[in-house]
């Protein structure tokens, strides 16, 4: 375990801004109740094989305890290293997502299962859609009832969508919370055998 | 005979008169009956007996000067004795002298004499003379029956009998003076009869033609003499009926008179008479112009010369000669404008006054708008000039003009173009520049694109300062959405024809066997088609449809450049607006003045939008409704209320033009929810919340349940600060979104956290700016247990019933209303609101200092008046007795101080003697 080095922290932080925006501050800043001291600490990002954790202070001063080896995983993942040096996030990163996301994309009841199966939104499935969104944005996939899915990359701004055809693309699918059920591969594995 | 000699008996019998027998008692035997019947024109003198005028006269006489009642006396014998000559002439023409025959073979009797004495008689007498010609006229056409005969006796009875009591009334006024003045009251009385004849010739006339305009035209010319008259009321009258008749009788069609070749032709009866008929109106209702047009000038005349014209515009728009009248019309615009500047001075007429500027902007109105419709090649360069030129007059008055305009706007939309020049030019003059700029620039462009476009010059010339009604105007353009389905219906049918004659070009190459003289005829049929249609259309009033549709979509673009304009200027105002904060600020109408009227017109028209504009709008909306503050906060110039319009414009524009795709406009959701919190109450506007809580918050179908929640605490929280109706309006807000957003019951529930929905947020923090933020699901609504006891009981009973909603999700709640109509109920009754029952209660819930002073505040509400009084009595009373007892304490006090002193005095006295005592003794 290890804190991030500048170019890691970058990286990482772009992929957030492009889901959050602005609200990365509030990431960023978070105070943690967890743990027993009486102050609130922060959260922080920490590396631990190849994989970026978000935890709280109290809780890595505790994990020192363990070996690097030993130390399976802590906090809240948010994503990984590939070989080459990309970040991606994994599924568990929509907890941290969801509540401040910049765009998001409501899908009609009918057409959320087609997104849980690993298929990207379409027009048609749009329920509602935040407006301002550009192409390249990162947006988080909410059920009508405001249940996060998942997220995934825009492939159209808001303004285009309206010209589009009902089939074409909005958004591309990069994780979702259906994947723990289709990647029958334990705990650890969860989330990262797709991009692999 | 014998009836004949009873009548002259009758005749010469005044100095003994006969017993008064009433008209209706006097039995008639048939035969006289049938008699009088066959010989009407024996009888008619009868109809100018007077029995009763010649009684009076002759009683009053008796009381008279002699001279005077001689001559009276002389002068009625002259007269009986012309009317025994008539009747005698009648009788002796008959009788004695033979008829001559002409070669015709017709039998001439000498009765010339007869009608020439007949009009003097008439003057002698100041009879009337329409009776004598109307009697005539009867006489030659038809035979009137019993009934009417007699009917019509009475009533000349009756009128002659009021004419003598005028007379006889106005005389014995002055019977004494000397006789020159008997003469000239006589005069007088001519003149007035004249005058009164006159008006009840006018009268029957009128009505004659109105019955039966067709039989009667000739009249018509008779009436138009009237106009003539060398009396000025006499003259006005005539106007106004010959205004009446023309008004009725002008037919629904333009009339063209026969050319030389049709005249010659030979034509039915009918037709005759109809041409006979039109060319007199036509040349009457000429010569009545005329009339009009010359008298026009003349002061007097001047208000009825304008109604006249301007009835006669509104009535008949399509008949001959409006080309004249139009320009009479403008002028008169002019000239009443110049009298009402005058009028101004003298209050008393200024209603009257305005009332004809009024109906002559009106009339001018129609006359465009009719313009429009029928010549919409010349008036397209016509008109704006005419409307320059009436708001060029009306200039001072600018601004009831342009509410006139905003009356007037519900024409057809071809003349609305015409209101935006005048209502740029008065803009354009109030400002000082850019009048002639106007000028010129109309002239080049059809007014419909010219007056959008005018309005955005002068925009860009004078960088948005200008007055708001200068861009109010656009927003009662109406555009004519159907336009564009109209055409493409057209261009269904043009295929279908299409594939008709394709099926018909090959039924004729199926058989092609036609003579040629059969192809020529089709050939020159369907020449003639042609050219009919040609002609139709060149004839007809509607508009070619492309064109319209050109014209509209420039002036819309015209108009959304003119807001956009706006937006940016405020936009770029908003954010340079920091630096040089204190330099700029103030001015009468805000900094922004054109801002609202735009807001409000790019909601009206948001449906009419290019896409392509849509992020550019949605992206300048974003900053203004942020008040500009992305570069710094301080001093943002919008106020509350105008960046809550925006992101109610926001919101519209989004709704309008998007069914299919249901966005979601977080950014301005963000604004309205920190722009709750900056409300003021007494500052900003209420409607303009109560507008956005409806539009914003009520009218969305699905929420984001933390958004839902952080606003239901936000306004929950706001509404214990707000006035009654702002309050009533959130609560009514919250209740909808509680209703819609079942999750958001558990705030309901008296317990903190929220559990697993609160998400990420774990307490509530109030002064979060982004609703998702906030963590509003883990708050707890204790707002409403407050509310529950706000001294207004609507919105007590509100709150409570409010926090009984309960978290089980099937409960169906009755549609409630708006929080605009709670608004607006509750502004209203703000007013009328009596809190009497509660100022006990105030008074006990604040400190006792600031009691009073909310009594005293609240006083002009609460109308308990004399209790109020007793109170303050009491209060008064009680601090003055406390008064008074303290002074009384200081009195006691000071007397038991004296007292006290005095004792102790003694007590020392006492000593003191004692010493010298015990010293005596001493010394003894």
């Amino acid at each position: 375990m290890r804190t991030l080095d500048e170019q890691e922290t970058t990286v990482v932080f772009e992929k957030l801004y492009k889901f959050v925006g602005n609200n990365l501050k509030n990431i960023v800043e978070n105070p943690s109740h967890e743990g027993p001291d009486p102050n609130p600490g922060r959260y922080c990002f920490r590396l631990q094989k190849n994989r970026v954790y978000y935890v709280s202070e109290s809780l890595v001063k505790r994990a020192t305890n363990v070996s690097r080896e030993k130390l399976v995983s802590l906090g809240i993942q948010v994503g990984k290293f590939t070989h080459h040096g990309n970040f991606h996030l994994t599924v568990h990163a929509l907890s941290l997502l969801a509540p401040n996301a910049k765009h998001k994309v409501w899908l009609k009841p009918t057409s959320e299962m087609s997104f849980l199966y690993g298929n990207p939104v379409l027009k048609a499935h749009l329920g509602r859609i935040t407006e301002d969104i550009n192409s390249g944005d990162g947006i988080v996939v909410y059920s009508m009832s405001d249940v996060p899915l998942g997220f995934g990359i825009a492939t159209k701004s808001t303004k285009d969508c309206r010209k589009s055809d009902p089939n074409s693309m909005v958004v591309i699918h990069q994780a979702d919370i259906g994947e723990g059920f289709m990647i029958d591969d334990g705990f650890v594995e969860f989330g990262t055998s797709v991009y692999v | 005979m014998g009836k004949k000699q009873k009548q002259k008996e009758k005749v010469i019998l005044p100095p003994e008169l006969p017993p008064e027998v009433p008209e209706d008692e006097v039995s008639v035997s048939d035969e006289d009956v049938d008699f009088l019947a066959e010989n009407r024109a024996y009888a008619a003198f009868v109809s100018r007996l007077d029995t009763q005028s010649i009684d009076k006269q002759v009683t009053r006489v008796a009381n008279a000067k002699e001279d005077d009642l001689e001559a009276l006396y002389e002068r009625r014998l002259r007269k009986k004795a012309l009317e025994k000559d008539e009747d005698k002439g009648l009788e002796v023409d008959r009788v004695d002298a033979l008829p001559v025959k002409s070669l015709d073979g017709k039998l001439y009797y000498r009765t010339v004499p007869k009608a020439e004495k007949k009009p003097e008689n008439g003057h002698k007498e100041g009879d009337t003379e329409e009776d004598e010609d109307g009697n005539d006229g009867n006489k030659g056409i038809v035979k009137l029956t019993k009934a009417e005969r007699r009917a019509k006796l009475k009533k000349k009875r009756k009128e002659e009998k009021q004419q003598a009591k005028e007379q006889t009334e106005t005389e014995e006024e002055k019977q004494d003076p000397q006789a020159k003045i008997l003469a000239e009251v006589k005069e007088d009385l001519t003149v007035e009869e004249i005058a009164e004849v006159k008006r009840q010739k006018m009268a029957e006339l009128g009505t004659a033609l109105l019955n039966d305009p067709e039989s009667n035209i000739k009249s018509l010319k008779e009436l138009l003499k009237f106009c003539k008259d060398e009396d000025k009321t006499i003259t006005q009258a005539a106007l106004l009926s010959c205004l009446v008749v023309f008004k009725d009788i002008i037919p629904g069609y333009r009339i063209r008179l026969p050319t030389e070749k049709e005249r010659e032709m030979k034509v039915s009866k009918f037709v005759k008479k109809m041409r006979f008929f039109e060319s007199t109106l036509l040349s009457s209702y000429k010569a009545y112009l005329q009339r009009l047009l010359t008298l026009q000038h003349n002061s007097g005349f001047h208000r009825v010369v304008v109604r006249c014209l301007c009835t006669l515009l509104d009535a008949h728009p399509h008949f001959n000669f409006r080309e004249n009248l139009l320009p009479a019309v403008v002028r008169n615009l002019n000239s009443s404008d110049e009298v009402t500047r005058l009028a101004f001075s003298r209050p008393e007429n200024t209603l009257a006054f305005s009332q004809t500027l009024c109906s002559s902007l009106s009339m001018a109105i129609s006359a465009t708008n009719l313009h429009f419709r029928l010549q919409p090649q010349i008036s397209r360069y016509e008109s704006p000039f005419l409307f320059l030129l009436c708001c060029e007059f009306f200039f001072p008055s600018s601004s009831s003009v342009v509410s006139a305009l905003f009356v007037a706007f519900r024409l057809p939309f071809g003349c609305c173009s015409c209101f935006f020049s005048s209502s740029f030019s008065c803009s354009a003059m109030s400002v000082g520049h850019g009048g002639v700029f106007g000028h010129l620039s109309l002239s080049l462009l059809p007014p419909l694109l010219s007056g959008a476009w005018l309005i955005a010059n002068v925009v860009k010339i004078h960088e948005c300062e200008l007055h708001p009604d200068t861009i109010e105007v656009f927003l009662s353009l109406a555009f004519d959405e159907d336009l564009g389905r109209s055409e493409n219906k057209d261009d269904d049918n043009k295929g279908k024809h299409k594939k008709n004659k394709k099926r018909k070009n090959s039924n004729e190459q199926i058989q092609p066997v036609i003579s040629d003289k059969k192809r020529s005829k089709q050939e020159l049929v369907s020449k003639t088609r042609e050219e009919v249609n040609a002609d139709y259309k060149a004839a007809s009033s509607a508009q070619d449809v492309v064109e319209r549709r050109r014209l509209q979509s420039e002036t819309l673009s015209f108009v959304f450049n003119t807001y956009f304009r706006v937006l940016k200027h405020a936009t770029q105002l908003a954010a340079s607006r920091p630096k040089q904060n204190s330099t700029s600020s103030g001015g009468a109408l805000g900094s922004h003045p054109l801002l609202s009227p735009c807001l409000k017109g790019v909601g009206m028209f948001a449906h009419l939008i290019d896409l392509d504009f849509m992020a550019d709008l949605m992206k300048h909306l974003k900053i203004l409704a942020s008040g500009g503050s992305n570069v710094g906060n301080s001093g943002s110039p919008l106020t509350v209320s105008e960046r809550i319009e925006c992101c109610i414009v926001a919101f519209k524009v989004m709704r309008k033009n998007l069914d299919a795709l249901n966005v979601d406009l977080q950014d301005f959701f963000i604004q309205l929810y920190n722009l709750i919190i900056e409300y003021r109450p007494g500052r900003d506007h209420g409607e303009v919340l109560a507008e956005a809580l409806k539009i914003i918050l009520c009218d969305d179908r699905q929420h984001d349940m933390q958004r839902a929640a952080a606003f239901i605490k936000r306004l929950a929280t706001s509404s214990l600060c707000f006035g009654s109706a702002e309050a009533m309006a959130a609560l009514v807000t919250v209740k909808n979104l509680l209703q819609k957003n079942v999750k958001c019951r558990y705030m309901l529930e008296n317990d903190v956290g929220g559990g697993s929905l609160s998400g990420s947020v774990v307490k509530y923090q109030p002064y979060s700016s982004d609703p998702h933020l906030s963590g509003a699901l883990a708050a707890v609504l204790w707002e409403l247990n407050l509310l529950a006891k706000h001294y207004h009981p609507a919105i007590s009973t509100m709150a409570s019933s409010i926090s009984k909603m309960t978290a089980t999700p099937n409960q169906v709640y009755l549609p409630t209303i708006s929080p605009q109509q709670a608004f607006k109920e509750f502004a209203l009754e703000r007013e009328s609101f009596n809190i009497k029952n509660d100022t006990k209660k105030l008074s006990h819930k604040r400190k006792r200092g600031n009691s009073t002073l909310a009594v005293a505040t609240k006083l002009p509400l609460g109308l308990d008046e004399d209790g109020l009084r007793k109170k303050l009595a009491d209060h008064f009373t009680v601090v003055r007795d406390i008064v008074e007892n303290e002074k009384l304490r200081r009195e006691l006090d000071l007397t038991t101080m004296s007292l006290q002193l005095h004792e102790d005095y003694k007590k020392q006295r006492r000593t003191g003697l004692g010493m010298s005592k015990q010293k005596q003794r001493k010394h003894s």
